[in-house]
Formats: structure tokens, C-alpha cells, sequence
């Protein structure tokens, strides 16, 4: 799985998805990109025999072309986006982008010696957005569930939201930082601070 | 003594459940504004999370470290193996009063291979036999017969909770086999459930020791976040009525188009 590969993917996705006129991504080709993206996380990334400092860039990497952190960013600050300042989105956007990579990046070791079992997809109410349904077996009991809400915009697909035993990463964030906002006369900016203590 | 512990819990839900239970709602939500969960008793369950996390700190978590400095992993999953394997006759009873007689049966076979040929459950031979964990419980019961949850609350050394699970739990500390087969004798009794309780306690917390740190670490309001995973978690719970025709919690409206088009523009600045 190298570059020219993954490019060749897009370059794929883009086409099957200009055909499917774009109403609702392509069960499939959704499939076949958030499958695309573990591999390469798993095989690249967690069982590669590179330095942590390869590890920690390519993670990088990977997380940014995935994901869409503009677009989950934006999500998250839920109706405090509306009255941020341009200059509060921009820094916001950048320390939550940050954090998700450093926390990943740690988070994502635990997937070492595993492999994630795809289920095919389920439609979703948001115009343009499907889910790919997916379990990791465990080392005790039942496989976890772990479904990716996958949007697709301009031709390209990204990660907008991961769901693991039915509990919506966006939305866990956008209730914390919601309540933090509410309960901290500082606002965005406190908030901005704070976040900027995590990384 | 027991009885009298046992009734507490269910008094202070009671007390709970009429000031709140008559406004709560069970609909699915579907718009992202209204995952902003209800909260009705918020300040009574962040000082009562607060008690729990400072307990936890200096109790039960170093406790929770001694047990794993003085095991290895080997030991600690014949522990575990242990305390799953002596839950399956409760699992099993679930499952019937869920109507899934199949399930059920999966979980008493597991329990009779596990605790005979497992070593009392030390050993998962019954995986090996096609017959993988599942495990289920009364607050999975009182869902699937249409009782509401009522609303968030955290219990004194329990945690994150809501009524439904709450009684839910104390049906399972009844029905549970180290309760009754000790029961008639009053002096050992109460020995053995807390002890067990306490190493319950202890091994749970073990097998959650990293999960929650990272949580915490990266979580600018802990109790916040542990409310929203926790409601998120128990809404994949459902009605036996709307099981079918009901939506995916997490399929929330996540489109800001209006706001799309904003962003760009910042973007391209």
C-alpha cells in the first residue's frame, strides 16, 4: 500500500462517485476507503518497523487525508461555531486537530495484533454521508462494534464521525465542550486554552 | 444488615424517580441539538461524581494497581474468567425473560461446559466450541419491555447510572448465585457478598485503568463526556415494540450546509 496506490484509489473513488451523481456515496467504494484506511493504519503504521517519530508522521498523515477534521471540527463546537470569531474557528480547528492526532496516534497502538471485520453499510439520514459497519475481535468476550460515518464531497470521501459500541465520537465531544462553554465565563477561548494543555 | 443496605438504593430512587421520572421523554433523537442530553438532576450527580472520583482516587484505583502489580495477565484472566462464568445462569435467566430462548440456552450450555470442563470458568472452552460470550442483564430486560430509563443519575460508588439500571442492578446482586447460596447462613453471608462485591469491584476497575486515564487526560469536563458516552451507550438498547423500524441513534442530522459554504470561505483566506 504505497502512495501511487492510494492515489489511484481517489482517482478511482472519483470516478465511481461522479457516476453515482452523488445523491448518497457508493456502498462499495465507501467500504473498500474506510477498509483502505485501516489497512494501511495497521499495516503501515502499528506493525511497521520504523522509529516512533515515522510512526507518529505517518499517523499524522494518514489522520488528515482520512479525516475530515475541518468538517468534525466545526461539528463539535456545536452552536458556539455560529458566534466564534474567524480567528476562534481557525485556532480552535488547529488544537482540536492536534489533540486528535497525538490522542490517536497513542490510542491506535491498542489495535496491535488486530483487524477490523467489515459488515457492509447502512444509508444515513444526512444527505451525501453512509456508514460502514464494521467489529474488532477482542481479547475477552464479544467483538466490538465499530461503525465509520463516511461523507463525501467534491468526489472525495472522508471520516466524519467513528462510533464505537454506539457511542458517536462527535457527539461525545460536542457534549463536553458544550457543557465546558456553558459552565466557563472564558468561552471559546477558555476552551481553546484548555484543549491546548492536552497535547 | 444486607437487607437494610439493599433497601437504601431503592428508596433514594424512588425519592429520585418522582421528582424527575414523570418529565422524561424516550424518544429517539435524530438533530444533534437534542443529544445535548437533559440532565435534570445535573448538580446533585456532579458533586456526587466528584465523591466517587475522589473515592476512586484514593481507594479504589490504588487498589485496583496492587492487584495488577501482584498478578500477571494470565491470572488476572482466570479471575475474570471467574466472576463472567458465575454471571451465565443470570444471563440465561434474561435471555428467557427477553423471549430469546436460543441465547439462553447458549448461556446456561457455556455455564455447564465453562464450569465443569473451564475449571469453574477459569478456562472459555466453550468459545472454543462455537458458543461466544453474551452477556445480558434486567436493564437490558426492562428495555426490551418498553420501560423508560428516567433520568442520568450517578450512584454513590456505582457511578453512571439511571433508574432503570439501577434497579436493574440491585435485581442482579439478589439473583446472584454467591446471594442466595449463602443466604441461609447469616454470619458468613454478609462476609462473602462483600468481599466479593469488593473484588468485583477491584478486577473491573483493573481491566479499566488505561481506558479511563485516556479519557480523562484528554477530556476538558470529565463528568460531561462520561454522561454523553454513557446515554449514548445505553440507547442502543430498544423497545421490543420499535425494534425494527427505528433509526440508528448515532445518525444524528450532520449537516451544516449553511454553514459549509462560512467555512470555505474562511478556509480559502
Amino acid at each position: 500500500m504505497n502512495k501511487k496506490f492510494l492515489s489511484a484509489v481517489s482517482a478511482v473513488l472519483m470516478l465511481v462517485s461522479g457516476m453515482a451523481n452523488a445523491a448518497e456515496p457508493n456502498g462499495e467504494a465507501a467500504l473498500k476507503f474506510v477498509r483502505d484506511v485501516t489497512t494501511e493504519g495497521i499495516e503501515q503504521i502499528i506493525n511497521a518497523n520504523v522509529s516512533q517519530a515515522e510512526k507518529d508522521k505517518r499517523f499524522a498523515k494518514l489522520f488528515n487525508e482520512a479525516l475530515d477534521l475541518d468538517f468534525i471540527g466545526q461539528f463539535v463546537l456545536g452552536r458556539n461555531w455560529r458566534t466564534a470569531t474567524p480567528e476562534q474557528r481557525k485556532e480552535f480547528i488547529s488544537v482540536y486537530r492536534q489533540l486528535n492526532i497525538s490522542t490517536w496516534s497513542k490510542r491506535f497502538d491498542e489495535f496491535k495484533g488486530k483487524n477490523f471485520v467489515f459488515h457492509g453499510t447502512s444509508p444515513s439520514n444526512s444527505k451525501g454521508q453512509i456508514f460502514v459497519n464494521s467489529t474488532v475481535p477482542m481479547d475477552q468476550g464479544e467483538p466490538a462494534k465499530v461503525v465509520w460515518r463516511v461523507r463525501e464531497k467534491g468526489g472525495k470521501m472522508k471520516i466524519v464521525d467513528i462510533i464505537i459500541e454506539n457511542v458517536s465520537l462527535a457527539i461525545t465531544a460536542r457534549n463536553e465542550y458544550t457543557a465546558f462553554i456553558k459552565n466557563n465565563p472564558g468561552g471559546v477561548d477558555a476552551l481553546i486554552a484548555n484543549l491546548k494543555t492536552k497535547i | 444488615m444486607v437487607k437494610s443496605v439493599l433497601k437504601l438504593p431503592m428508596v433514594l430512587l424512588a425519592s429520585v424517580c418522582i421528582v424527575s421520572c414523570a418529565s422524561t421523554s424516550q424518544k429517539v433523537t435524530t438533530t444533534a441539538d437534542e443529544h445535548e442530553q437533559e440532565d435534570s438532576l445535573e448538580s446533585f450527580n456532579r458533586s456526587m461524581f466528584e465523591f466517587n472520583y475522589q473515592f476512586d482516587k484514593y481507594v479504589l484505583k490504588p487498589l485496583a494497581e496492587g492487584y495488577r502489580a501482584i498478578t500477571n495477565q494470565f491470572i488476572r484472566d482466570r479471575v475474570r474468567g471467574v466472576f463472567s462464568n458465575l454471571r451465565e445462569p443470570l444471563s440465561a435467566g434474561n435471555y428467557i425473560l427477553q423471549a430469546e430462548p436460543t441465547a439462553s440456552a447458549k448461556s446456561l450450555s457455556r455455564f455447564v461446559i465453562n464450569s465443569t470442563l473451564g475449571l469453574a470458568g477459569m478456562f472459555d472452552v466453550a468459545e472454543g466450541w462455537g458458543l461466544p460470550k453474551d452477556r445480558t442483564g434486567f436493564n437490558e430486560t426492562f428495555a426490551k419491555w418498553c420501560v423508560p430509563q428516567g433520568p442520568f443519575i450517578v450512584l454513590p460508588f456505582l457511578g453512571p447510572s439511571t433508574p432503570r439500571s439501577a434497579v436493574g442492578l440491585a435485581f442482579e446482586f439478589v439473583f446472584d448465585p454467591v446471594f442466595w447460596t449463602t443466604y441461609h447462613d447469616a454470619n458468613i453471608h454478609d462476609k462473602i457478598a462483600y468481599s466479593y462485591a469488593a473484588a468485583q469491584a477491584i478486577t473491573l476497575r483493573e481491566s479499566g485503568l488505561e481506558l479511563l486515564d485516556d479519557l480523562e487526560r484528554n477530556s476538558v469536563d470529565f463528568y460531561a463526556t462520561m454522561r454523553s458516552a454513557y446515554l449514548q451507550n445505553q440507547s442502543k438498547l430498544r423497545c421490543f415494540r420499535d425494534s425494527e423500524k427505528e433509526e440508528n441513534t448515532y445518525d444524528f442530522d450532520f449537516g451544516i450546509e449553511e454553514e459549509d459554504a462560512a467555512f470555505d470561505e474562511m478556509e480559502t483566506e
